[in-house]
Order: C-alpha cells, then structure tokens, then sequence
C-alpha cells in the first residue's frame, strides 16, 4: 500500500530528509556508501559522538527505525547490504558489524554496562547524571567492544553484550543473551545464550 | 471504518489518514476496522505491504496502541480479534497470522510466521541472496526467506512484554506467555509458559466461560 510518507532516504551527512516525521538532521560525522539508507533522523536522537566519523556504513546498507546511541567517543561501523530493523545499537566505544548482516526487530547490541558496577561508584554516577551533575566527569565505566563479523543473522529481540565477537555466518537465534563469543557457523539460543548447533 | 475513529480519506485509494496522529502516514486501504476499533498512529502501518483484499482486520473494540507495527509481505494476512489489545507489539507476516478474541500483546512482544527452524535451514549463500534482494527493492522488504507457516493466538490469550511466538506456533485458548519468553512449539490450552525455551509452569482454572464473557461485557463496557 502506498502511503504519503517515504519510506526510506540516502544517508547523506548533514541532510535534513524531506518529509522526515522528526525534527532532526543526518550528523556530519556520518560516511556512508552508495545505495546506503535511512528512514528517519530519529535514529540519531541519541548520537552524541564528536569522531571524525562517529559512523561509517558501506553500500546498500538499510538502516529502518533502529537507534544508533552513540557516547562521545564512539565508533559504529557497518558494513555493505546489512540490514538493521528496529534495533538499538548502544555504543561507548567501538561496534563493528561485518557485512551482509541481518539485525531484526528488537534486537540490542551495546559495548558497555552504562554504569559501573562496584557499589560506590555507582552511587557516585546517579550524582552525575542527576540534575545538578556533572556529566563530563562519571566514573569509569567498562566497556569492550562488540565485533558482529559477515553474514550473521540476529534473530528478533536476541541481545548482544559489551566484549563479544559472533563469528561469521553465525545464527543468533530469537530472544537469545548472547555474552561470549559465537564460534564461525554456529547457532546460538537462549538465555545465556549456548552453542546449538555448529 | 469504525464510527469512533476521527479520519479523513486521503486521495490514494481510500487509505486513511487519522486526524490526529504525529506520524504523516496512513491507514492503508486494506485495513478492514470494525467498530469502535482505536488505532494510535500509522506509524506502525508503514510497512505494511499485503496486496490481499483484507490485508488486516481488527476486530470490534480491539485497540492497536504505541509502536504496534505490522510488517506485512505481499502474501501477509492477518486477522485480530474483539476486544483484543496490541500494545506496542510487532507482527511480521508472509502468510497468515490469527489472534483471537480478548487477547492482551504487550510491547516489544514479536509474533512471526517467517522465520528459520534451525541455522541449517538458512545457509549462508541464501542469507547473502535475501540481503542483495531487500536493497535493490524500492521498499527495502526482505524477500520471503523461509517457508511461512501460520501463527495462531485462541481466544483470551496474555503475551508478556519481548515475549517471541516463532512460526507455526499455536497459543491454546487462555494461555499466558511470561515476559522474554521464546515459543517455538503449542502452548495447551490455558497453560502458563516462562523462559528459554518455553516450558509449562501451571495451568490456570478454564473460567472463562461464555456466561463470563456476558458478565463482562455487561459490567464493564460503558
């Protein structure tokens, strides 16, 4: 069915997408490929990231409805013909997702825990991210990055977290909780997610 | 169209737009609404792309709240029932897809018909050809990569929040699925499931009998 509204735009840096529901605009620090799309800038509402290129996405990528959180230091990078629907990437540092990647719907990927872990310091970050904080000084919170390599598919609302690589040609199957590496070829289920077949 | 929802017809084909929604979509033309049906945006209707006379119909007074989003092939039917609540959930459909009466979605919940039973049944040149396909198609659909098999929710059936009914799945009548829950085989009739994979934890007393309903009914709606 047809509709008024487009479904999709060239990821363009800068650009403010004609007809986009949201108020917003592609960030500068964005590289993308030939062929490479977007649905709306809302995807960027939480892209603070002051990288040269905070993220780097190949060809024919399309990219709909998912949020691409992004901390000041941040790299995404994505590769060519993946496609992310409706998911979150959350990233402090560094999230690479190979090519010809398949994210579906309500699946999250994040390279940190937000917030450390130790008591006290984690007493001390609610201080920081309060109203009357300082958020340019929380204390230290760990992060690793998250490798997704080519031809992985990532079933719906599965997650992936901070440290983990997922080997290529991988199947993340549905609602998995994927903490450790995912050897080449395997499929992985549940929660924590195991090896179900190779 | 349901009497309650504020609409204007726009040009294209009788698709609809709702008055006051912030998304600058439309209700497509094959949604079939029956009355007092409430729709919060068409936010979620954007890929929704059955070519069937009756692509979707809602049933009297069911409620398609928040994100609830359908993501509707060609070949994608689906059927909703009275009374029934979809409150932020995601419905992936390339064949067909039944919920009953009185059931209740919660958000971040997926039912799909399409999705593979195991890594073997999608192999890697496969994956590669679905992807090459969904970005050389002017609405970016993934092409239909794993036999649809129907997805049935009976009557007065609870599915808890990021919960995921895989495909062939039927949710026997009075069920309960439990929050995060993933359902790949038939939930009994009235049975509670919880984790990963799913298994039965109780069964519930079958009271909803049809004087319940009546009660209800009459008690309870204004």
């Amino acid at each position: 069915m047809t509709t008024e509204t487009r479904l999709f735009y060239k990821l363009e840096p800068g650009a403010k997408l004609p007809g986009d529901w949201f108020a917003g605009r592609i960030p500068l620090n964005v590289v993308a490929g030939e062929g490479t799309v977007i649905d709306s800038s809302f995807c960027f509402k939480h892209f603070y990231s002051a990288r040269e290129a905070g993220l780097r996405v190949g060809r024919h990528t399309t990219i709909w409805r998912a949020s691409l959180a992004a901390d000041e230091g941040a790299v995404i990078e994505i590769g060519d013909y993946c496609y992310i629907a409706n998911a979150s990437l959350v990233c402090s540092e560094r999230i690479r997702i190979g090519s010809r990647v398949l994210v579906a719907g309500g699946v999250t990927i994040a390279d940190s825990d937000f917030h450390p872990l130790a008591p006290a310091a984690r007493l001390a970050d609610t201080v920081a991210l309060s109203p009357v904080g300082d958020r340019k000084r929380r204390p230290a919170v760990e992060t690793r990055p998250v490798v997704i390599e080519d031809d992985v598919w990532i079933g719906y609302n599965a997650t992936i977290l901070k440290g983990v690589t997922v080997g290529a040609g991988a199947l993340v199957a549905p609602g998995a909780l994927v903490v450790r590496d995912v050897p080449p070829g395997a499929e992985v289920a549940g929660n924590p997610a195991v090896v179900v077949s190779q | 169209m349901s009497e309650n929802i504020p609409t204007e017809l726009v040009s294209n084909g009788g698709a609809r737009r709702l008055e006051y929604d912030w998304y600058p979509g439309c209700i497509p033309a094959n949604v079939r609404l029956g009355e007092h049906v409430y729709i919060d945006t068409s936010y979620g209707f954007a890929p929704f792309h059955s070519e069937h006379d009756t692509g979707l119909a809602l049933g009297d007074a069911s409620g398609a709240y928040d994100r609830t989003t359908f993501v509707v092939g060609p070949r994608g039917r689906i059927d909703v029932g009275a009374y029934t609540v979809l409150n932020g959930a995601y419905l992936v459909c390339n064949g067909r897809i039944e919920i009953g009466d009185h059931c209740l979605l919660a958000w971040g919940s997926v039912l799909t018909d399409t999705w593979p039973a195991d890594a073997g049944s999608l192999p890697v040149a496969l994956r590669r050809e679905v992807l090459r396909a969904a970005a050389h198609e002017p609405t970016r659909s993934l092409p239909v990569f794993a036999e649809p098999r129907a997805v049935v929710l009976e009557d007065n059936v609870w599915v808890g929040f990021d919960a995921v009914i895989l495909p062939g799945v039927r949710l026997g009548r009075g069920s309960v699925v439990g929050c995060k829950t993933i359902v790949a085989a038939d939930v009994p009739p009235y049975a509670v499931v919880v984790g990963s994979p799913a298994r039965v934890v109780r069964y519930l007393e079958a009271d909803d009998t049809e004087e319940a309903r009546a009660r209800a009914l009459r008690e309870y709606a204004r």
